[in-house]
């Protein structure tokens, strides 16, 4: 059957760290992004080479395109908005790679359970170290359809999952929480950096009534705020995931073309609305309040 | 939250990987192209104004270049036309110079022939009187007694005489 799955498997627990598939893809991209890094800027000079012609387009194309947005404060803003557009980028594209979240392996649910739930339940470490023996390890790049045949073979031994190896990180809800909650946190910093204590009055205050709702309403919409970012991107990401397992189920040759070509138009997109609405997000907070001095 | 899979140790190890990429890529990305970037602009705007700088020295200097030719230009003009003036003068007076010599030449040639007309009048009156006395005694001889032949001779002499001192004057 096709494997379907709103969160992201954990695969082991190292020192009560669940480490899940998705977990994983993030290293992985961490990885990618900082090699490319590391080789556009190794040999910096004022005639570039390809590589850091390359970098230089991408990071002065980021700038120009983030200042015109944030003014000023680019120089702020930058690190973080930027990071966020590679970082999610990266990440939505290394989820559509072949071998993501087809490759992987089959474990008994009871092995599942044992592995997700360890650190609560406390499972004794010879039964751990048992359920990650009796796994069958099969890593390979099949589509589903395979895997539905693996699956009812493996149900003799009692019920079993395919686990991937791999998941797109931003396909799992931590990540995406994570990058929601550091730009809505970044936000709060940088109105206090360059407003100081003025910024706390878009929350609180006590002028008039409509001004004490408004900054009420601040409040609730910036809680939203992080809701928001996480499930756009989760939501635009695992959809495009699962319509493509389902077209992968349904016709696994030629037929996924176009819909892998709309899938990396939609991850650019994704990255380019979180970096762009954090920017613009960052602008309000830093110019909270300049109406009431003009 | 389980079937959303939102394990909070995860979300806490996700902030902390992309707060280490945004460090990373910050020190190793961002930092050293948008430095090279602004090196890169600094060096162009330098290089346009010094060679607009350059450009504009050249054409002083040009415009310098000009002005000392057309300043040597008038300068030997100038001498050439003095040293036609002088030569003019110097042609002149010495003109002058010859003039005056030939006219002195002209003057003491002039005198020169007069004294010496003078002096050959003289010598030939002298001789014709001279002349006059021996023809005058010929003729006479034949004529006249020696008495009368010498007083009218005398007289012819005197008549001579006076009629040469008369010339004299004249001339």
């Amino acid at each position: 059957m096709l494997h379907i799955s709103l969160a992201a498997e954990t695969l082991w627990t190292v020192f009560g760290l669940p480490v899940s598939n998705a977990y994983i893809t993030t290293w992985v991209v961490m990885a990618i992004l900082i090699v490319l890094s590391y080789l556009a800027t190794r040999n910096m000079s004022v005639i570039p080479g390809n590589a850091q012609l390359i970098g230089e387009t991408i990071v002065g194309g980021l700038y120009d395109f983030f200042g015109a947005i944030a003014g000023r404060h680019i120089k702020q803003f930058f690190p973080i908005v930027a990071s966020l557009f590679l970082f999610i980028l990266a990440a939505n594209w290394v989820g559509l790679l072949p071998g993501v979240s087809t490759v992987g392996f089959y474990r008994s649910e009871s092995a599942a359970e044992a592995v997700t739930k360890e650190p609560a339940k406390e499972v004794k470490p010879e039964a751990a170290a048992d359920t990650h023996a009796k796994t069958t390890e099969e890593p390979k790049a099949e589509s589903a359809t395979a895997t539905a045949g693996k699956e009812e073979a493996g149900k003799e031994e009692g019920k079993t999952e395919f686990v991937p190896l791999f998941r797109a990180a931003t396909a799992d809800l931590n990540m995406t929480l994570a990058l929601a909650i550091v730009a809505v946190i970044a936000m709060q910093y940088f109105g206090f950096a360059n407003l100081g204590g003025h910024y706390l009055s878009r929350f609180i205050s006590f002028k008039d009534p409509i001004q004490f709702s408004v900054g009420l309403l601040e409040l609730v919409s910036d809680i939203s705020k992080v809701i928001s970012f996480a499930f756009r991107l989760f939501g635009n990401i695992f959809a495009g995931e699962v319509l493509l397992a389902v077209i992968a189920f349904l016709m696994p040759f030629i037929v996924p073309l176009p819909f892998l070509m709309m899938e990396l138009f939609v991850g650019l997109i994704q990255a380019l609305v979180f970096s762009m609405l954090s920017t613009a997000f960052f602008s309000v907070a830093v110019s909270h309040g300049e109406g009431e001095h003009a | 939250m389980d079937k959303l899979g939102i394990e909070p140790t995860l979300l806490a190890a996700q902030v902390v990987n992309f707060l280490v990429i945004i460090f990373v890529l910050q020190k190793l990305l961002y930092k050293p192209i948008l430095t090279m970037l602004e090196k890169r602009r600094r060096e162009i705007a330098d290089g346009v104004e010094l060679t607009a700088k350059l450009k504009d020295e050249e054409e002083k200097l040009i415009v310098k270049q000009e002005k000392a030719l057309n300043k040597a230009r008038e300068d030997a003009l100038a001498i050439i036309e003095d040293a036609k003036k002088q030569a003019k003068e110097v042609e002149k007076e010495l003109l002058a110079e010859a003039h005056v010599q030939a006219a002195a030449i002209i003057a003491r040639a002039k005198q020169e022939a007069e004294e010496t007309h003078k002096s050959s009048k003289k010598a030939i009156a002298g001789e014709a009187i001279d002349l006059a006395v021996v023809m005058a005694k010929r003729l006479l001889s034949s004529v006249m007694g020696a008495k009368e032949q010498h007083a009218l001779i005398s007289k012819r002499v005197k008549d001579l005489e006076s009629w040469a001192a008369r010339e004299e004057k004249k001339s």
